[in-house]
């Protein structure tokens, strides 16, 4: 197997850049499940829906594919509710990557019989019930996709806990029990060390360097005392001086990939994109020109370790700890947050309320508009705070804007807000509706709705607006 | 009723948001339609991260026209 060289994550804004770029680019890495929605099956439960389009692009491109996945994490005990097989075996066969990964963390846990949603990816106990667990998840995620699979080193903002497996000595024991692939997300580990846990340097002392089939870097940002891992910009100079050093070491490495999210493109620009890759071509050049290979990882024996039914049950119980106290305060923000002895509770908290009011601000951009120019931030954030308090996260932004829908419009005639936001609230909510549930809706409009989006996109309430009166069907077929 | 689009769902797959008014409404239907899209287009789920997400913080500090991306400052009440 021939090393696949320099590529990034794909996302379609970065199209223009893919089809000039030529050979600077020679590997795509695709997130499957950004690109699903989670729709109703009409008999009462949900099923995940592709987006189709996006996939026949990138199937019709040349270059090398990986598959990266994003909502099945390998060091969680609860599986999803929803069968995510067809698609991720989908989007395998459309796309051929060389080989899948995905997270060593947990998003879902039960709780009373049901799943709860964490609302972020979350760090595993570093323990050896742990080790066996993420190792059983792997071996059947590779069995189920029939591909060589690797796990992504992540970001951890917690405090490390005595009588825990150190980062690296964690790693390395999933890699070796799963006998699998390890995706170095360098970027992951520099924040680590930033936010007080062990050094980049021991951790890849640790690793089994032989194990790295791949390296991700990305950039990121400082907030609330921490270094997040945000994949809001370009490659920190430190990330970078640090791939300089570790590329030589890794003898199996088969791709280096730059992440980032698609609303930090325009800001870093297509240019600033290109010039990183050809930085990290640079990179490339130091790696030792040998052949890839992932044999003895495509499950043809059983992993090294075992999981057993004690093994799931105290690590399930742990992450359901964890997501017990990142519950627990409730507000996301303000100065009544339970305090936690753990600093990083509090920014995972914060986290967790940024990614849920990016997609209700995402989905009901409009809504959002209206009640900031009408209640102002602080009655906003408020009101999602409330929203928050009554409904554990969504990781689906179209049913996370649906639920917060259907909360407002039952508020909405004890807030001041003007009678145009009802409008503009049913008007999103119907669209969410139909893509999501496949419902009709009929809505009255008592002014030109034009006018009305024109102002909300100025960042300016419509004021006068001459009354208009008129109907509008919204329908899914 | 006249038709709007058809809205091509995100993820394709044959199915349609289709958004109908009635022949005589005398509002832009163009911008609607380019309006209703700009929803739609929206919908799908976000990446990895692991980071803020920050569409919110921009919504709150500015609001960015979607056709021509030009940022205005948001014009709040005063005293929130």
């Amino acid at each position: 197997m021939k090393p696949l060289g320099v590529g990034l994550v794909y996302w379609p804004p970065l199209d223009p850049l893919i089809d000039r770029a030529g050979e600077a680019i020679s590997v795509l890495e695709l997130e499957p499940e950004g690109l699903w929605e989670k729709i109703s099956d009409g008999c009462g439960g949900w099923q995940y829906r592709e987006n189709t389009t996006i996939l026949d692009r990138l199937a019709s491109l040349t270059h090398a594919k990986l598959l990266h996945g994003v909502a099945h994490p390998f060091a969680g005990t609860t599986p999803d509710p929803i069968d995510p097989w067809p698609l991720l075996r989908h989007a395998v066969e459309r796309l051929e990557p060389v080989w899948v990964s995905e997270h060593l963390s947990f998003n879902r846990v039960l709780r009373d019989g049901d799943v709860d949603h964490a609302g972020f990816l979350l760090p595993p106990p570093q323990t050896p019930a742990a080790v066996r667990v993420a190792a059983h998840n792997i071996d059947a995620y590779r069995r189920a996709l029939a591909r060589p699979v690797a796990f992504e080193t992540g970001v951890n903002y917690l405090r490390p806990n005595d009588g825990e497996l150190d980062d690296g000595s964690f790693f390395a024991m999933v890699s070796q029990g799963a006998d699998c692939g390890i995706l170095l997300d360098l970027h992951n580990v520099w924040c680590n060390e930033r936010n007080g846990r062990r050094r980049v340097a021991e951790v890849l002392d640790c690793l089994p360097l032989d194990r790295v089939w791949e390296l991700h870097l990305a950039g990121g940002m400082d907030d609330f005392g921490f270094r997040l891992d945000a994949h809001s910009g370009l490659v920190p100079p430190e990330v970078i001086d640090i791939a300089a050093e570790v590329i030589p070491r890794l003898p199996r490495l088969g791709a280096l990939i730059f992440e980032i999210l698609p609303e930090h493109v325009p800001i870093v620009g297509l240019d600033g994109i290109e010039r990183q890759l050809e930085d990290m071509w640079q990179l490339w050049s130091l790696r030792h020109p040998v052949e890839v290979s992932a044999d003895g990882c495509m499950g043809e024996r059983a992993p090294n370790v075992i999981a057993g039914a004690d093994d799931m049950a105290e690590v399930a119980r742990v992450e359901a700890e964890l997501v017990g106290r990142l519950r627990t305060g409730g507000r996301s923000t303000g100065d009544d947050v339970a305090a936690d002895p753990d600093p990083g509770v509090a920014a995972l908290r914060e986290l967790i309320a940024d990614f849920r009011r990016g997609s209700v601000a995402r989905l009901l951009h409009y809504t959002l508009t209206a009640l900031l120019l009408e209640l102002g931030p602080r009655g906003t954030r408020e009101l999602l705070d409330a929203y928050f308090q009554a409904h554990p996260p969504e990781p689906f932004a179209a049913v996370e804007a649906d639920h917060f829908a259907s909360f407002l419009r039952l508020r909405l005639a004890q807030l001041p807000t003007a009678p145009f936001v009802e409008e503009v609230l049913s008007y999103e909510h119907a669209l969410i509706r139909a893509t999501t549930y496949q419902e009709s809706t009929e809505l009255h409009w008592s002014a030109d709705p034009i006018q009305l989006f024109e102002a909300l996109d100025a960042g300016k309430l419509p004021g006068a607006v001459p009354a208009m009166s008129s109907r509008m069907l919204v329908r899914a077929d | 009723m006249a038709e709007l689009n058809p809205q091509p769902l995100p993820p394709g797959g044959g199915q349609h948001v289709r958004v109908y008014v009635p022949a005589d409404v005398t509002y832009d239907l163009a911008k609607m339609q380019k309006v209703t899209a700009n929803v739609l287009g929206r919908l799908g789920c976000g990446g990895c991260h692991s980071g803020r997400i920050l569409d919110f913080v921009t919504l709150q500090d500015y609001v960015v026209h979607p056709q021509t991306l030009e940022v205005q400052p948001v014009t709040t009440p005063q005293g929130t």
